[in-house]
């Protein structure tokens, strides 16, 4: 899932980056003291997350956890996982620092989008719902990555649908691993401290 | 808050529990001489190689010197001709590209090998033309004998070398797999740094909201 380096065109790492720095900016004026805990422990679950692997054919792929980010910090989820990439690739090497910027964007960018996708859902009164729309946000945030991923390479020059293809086809069991993981995140956060969410129905119906 | 906090901790370290036999999805390539050729294998740090995968050459300018393809091991070989920096490339596709390089004072001695090779010609024409004269000549005997030992040397030169290279292989793999783990150590200092770098955060904001209030 991490792109690495010297994989995108000059074109491509910069755009990535100054759009990947207009998420974190976003990120960081969206994040409500309260929630920076939650942003600090969410990244951390990330950079811990990308080390579980999952062995498919000949390759291997790990979980991201992008999903349930993006469902409880939103925006925040750009700075969030921001963090949690950079020291991925000072510690690990995963990915690397020229193409952290389009790294960024290709994991938060999808963590936002389902946040403003299924937060409805999350914060529906019954927890069994919620759980439900966690699980599609969980799946949903990971094809949406994986369409990234193979938009960044196709303009880099490869070609778009086989590269897109094999990165989907890898990621179909994430897909299901993550939807349930999140799935079962929300039900128990939505039954042990519901307040995580309150506010989001607060915001959500409120002016923003 | 405390039971979300304790919640995540959970989660932490049941997602721990997992790490311990997880591997890093990462693309390994090593270059290095064997003889006269720079051998090098190609492959995913958890073990797969990259079969089948063909391998751009290039010099240090990005000029194309040829192309060589891994074999089921992840393993090719290809012969410089040239004293050039030789840059290796692979794409193993979805993202994961693989670059070495080689620096010229790590190449294979390409002039010094092929004189080497001349000499041992020329030595075996002096064996066939001394075994021609039958003996008859004390200098031509004395020729012989130095030619054939010069064939066993080079010969033993080739032995050893590959059973060096047999010998090295398998540590060289285990040195590259070295390389690649992540200890429990990394992820608890990477760890330590997000709560450092969210704490600072939380610092920031909270005095923010501290002179906002006063």
């Amino acid at each position: 899932m991490h792109i690495v380096d010297g994989a995108l065109s000059n074109e491509v790492v910069i755009a990535g980056s100054v759009l990947a720095v207009g998420g974190i900016a976003l990120g960081l004026k969206k994040l409500p003291m309260e929630k920076i805990p939650a942003a600090g422990v969410l990244s951390a679950t990330f950079f811990v997350a990308s080390l579980i692997h999952v062995p498919i054919g000949p390759s291997s792929v790990h979980l991201i956890l992008n999903g349930l980010a993006g469902l409880i910090l939103g925006w925040a989820a750009f700075p969030a996982l921001f963090v949690g990439l950079l020291l991925q690739a000072v510690f690990f090497g995963f990915g690397g620092l020229t193409v952290l910027g389009v790294n960024t964007l290709n994991i938060a960018l999808p963590a936002v989008a389902v946040f403003y996708l299924c937060r409805h859902g999350v914060a529906a009164a019954s927890p069994m719902v919620a759980a439900i729309w966690g699980g599609i946000g969980g799946a949903l945030s990971i094809v949406l990555t994986t369409l990234l991923v193979g938009v960044s390479l196709a303009l880099s020059g490869e070609e778009f649908v086989p590269a897109a293809k094999l990165v989907f086809f890898t990621h179909i069991p994430v897909m299901a691993i993550e939807g349930l993981l999140t799935a079962f995140a929300i039900y128990l956060v939505r039954k042990v401290k519901p307040e995580l969410f309150a506010d989001l129905k607060v915001s959500s119906g409120g002016a923003q | 808050m405390k039971r979300a906090t304790v919640f995540a901790l959970t989660a932490l370290l049941l997602s721990f529990g997992a790490v311990t036999q997880a591997l890093a999805h990462k693309v390994i390539a090593s270059v290095f001489t064997s003889g006269e050729t720079i051998e090098g294998e190609i492959g995913f740090s958890n073990g797969d190689m990259a079969v089948d995968t063909l391998v751009e050459v290039f010099d240090g300018d990005g000029n194309k010197l040829g192309e060589v393809t891994t074999d089921s091991d992840g393993f090719f070989s290809f012969k410089p001709t040239q004293k050039v920096i030789h840059v290796f490339k692979s794409n193993l596709g979805a993202g994961h590209v693989a670059e070495v390089r080689m620096e010229i004072e790590e190449l294979p001695e390409i002039a010094a090998a092929s004189s080497v090779a001349e000499t041992v010609e020329g030595a075996e024409n002096s064996q066939v033309s001394s075994v021609e004269i039958s003996n008859s000549d004390a200098n031509a005997e004395a020729a012989a004998g130095a030619a054939i030992s010069l064939a066993a040397l080079e010969q033993n030169r080739e032995l050893l070398r590959e059973m060096i290279h047999r010998e090295v292989t398998p540590l060289r793999r285990e040195i590259a797999a070295y390389k690649e783990k992540n200890d429990f150590q990394t992820i608890l200092g990477g760890i330590g740094y997000i709560v450092g770098l969210f704490g600072l955060f939380f610092y920031l904001a909270a005095r923010r909201k501290l002179a906002q209030v006063q």
